[in-house]
């Protein structure tokens, strides 16, 4: 009887041995997220093909299937210093847009930002950086209606050098931003700068 | 041997606790009235949704405070909002107004605000400069995975324990 007792708290300490030997060294080895490669850059002319405008209306849901993103947005206002603020980090799945901007798929640049991590680990935009050109972005409207949107360019800016007139100046047609931490990392001064994907409107359903 | 017994009881209760899932539910968006703009002046067009009433439900909008009465919210293609919208009356006067809907059925309410100012404000001021979006909580020691390897190391010391004093004592391994 002892010996079955014995067996088994052998087999659970050498099982629990194992297991947390290989949970310490995989915990400490997560991993920086994506960073666009040189071929994703914003090419020379825009795209011709690009769908009319749609009424203003504010956009509740974002969804970009290729890298598995589809969260809720919340309203994001500037900080004091005239820059976005970021969605409240607690919640990983949530993005936010710039709500006294531009609304998805109206004529002009509507921005919508997201965490790449907090605290925790990985949040909703962490694999934006591995977006490619012509990928599908759809935007959830109040209004009942999805603003589609189709990627032109992922690029990423240091925080020191950020083009912002690319970035958020006015546009022609309807076109949109969607950006997130990027660039590097340094435990000093965190992450290096953002991670922008330029994407304008294609369609609408 | 109810020793034994106890010692595997807490041994399968600590790897449960160490291989359970550590994924977090999205919580879902509260019930809260968004008004956009949630600033406008005299005049504009305003809209407000909410998820509080269920995918089928109405409401009943009130913003009255600001002078523009009673609207109804019906439901749109998003699975889960209902939305209105109303008219900020020219006369309407500078300040903030609390905008009501009641759900139609089960009666919650949730409210929002909107503050109206005297002139277009709104001229749209892009943002500047790059946007505060991570602190490198990926690339650090995940927490969690942490203090769960720990705890399994700290079984498998007690198990080794145990065996080790069952063999000084001379019982059959």
């Amino acid at each position: 009887m002892h010996r079955l007792g014995d067996t088994a708290i052998a087999a659970v300490t050498v099982a629990a041995l194992c297991s947390g030997a290989w949970l310490l060294h995989d915990g400490a080895e997560r991993h920086a997220p994506p960073q666009p490669s040189a071929a994703e850059a914003r090419a020379g002319g825009t795209d011709p093909h690009s769908a009319p405008a749609l009424p203003p209306s504010p956009p509740d849901r974002v969804r970009i299937p290729s890298i598995g993103v589809d969260a809720p947005l919340t309203g994001l206002r500037l900080t004091p210093g005239g820059s976005l603020e970021a969605p409240p980090a607690t919640r990983k799945n949530l993005a936010g847009w710039y709500e006294a901007g531009t609304t998805p798929g109206e004529t002009g640049t509507a921005v919508v930002a997201g965490h790449v991590d907090n605290a925790d680990g990985p949040a909703v935009f962490y694999a934006l950086g591995a977006l490619k050109k012509g990928a599908r972005i759809e935007v959830d409207r109040l209004d009942g209606s999805t603003a589609l949107f189709t990627v032109d360019a992922v690029e990423v800016y240091r925080a020191g050098d950020f083009p912002d007139a690319k970035v958020y100046g006015a546009a022609p047609r309807p076109e949109l931003r969607v950006i997130t931490c990027g660039g590097g990392y340094s435990r000093d001064t965190g992450y290096q700068g953002n991670v922008v994907v330029f994407a304008h409107l294609t369609g609408s359903r | 041997m109810r020793r034994t017994a106890r010692l595997l009881a807490g041994t399968a209760l600590a790897v449960t606790a160490v291989s359970g899932p550590v994924a977090t539910a999205y919580a879902g968006q509260s019930g809260g009235l968004e008004v956009y703009p949630s600033a406008a002046v005299p005049g504009d067009r305003v809209t407000v949704g909410t998820s509080a009433c269920g995918p089928e439900g109405t409401a009943a909008g009130d913003a009255s405070a600001v002078g523009a009465g009673r609207f109804t919210l019906a439901p749109t293609t998003h699975d889960g909002d209902v939305v209105g919208e109303f008219r900020v009356p020219p006369s309407a006067q500078p300040g903030t107004y609390e905008i009501v809907a009641e759900c139609a059925e089960g009666g919650r309410r949730v409210s929002g605000d909107l503050v109206v100012s005297p002139t277009a404000t709104h001229q749209r001021v892009p943002p500047r400069g790059s946007v505060k979006t991570g602190v490198g909580g990926a690339l650090g020691p995940d927490p969690v995975q942490t203090a769960a390897g720990v705890a399994a190391l700290a079984v498998a010391a007690a198990g080794g324990t145990w065996l080790l004093h069952r063999r000084a004592r001379g019982d059959v391994f």
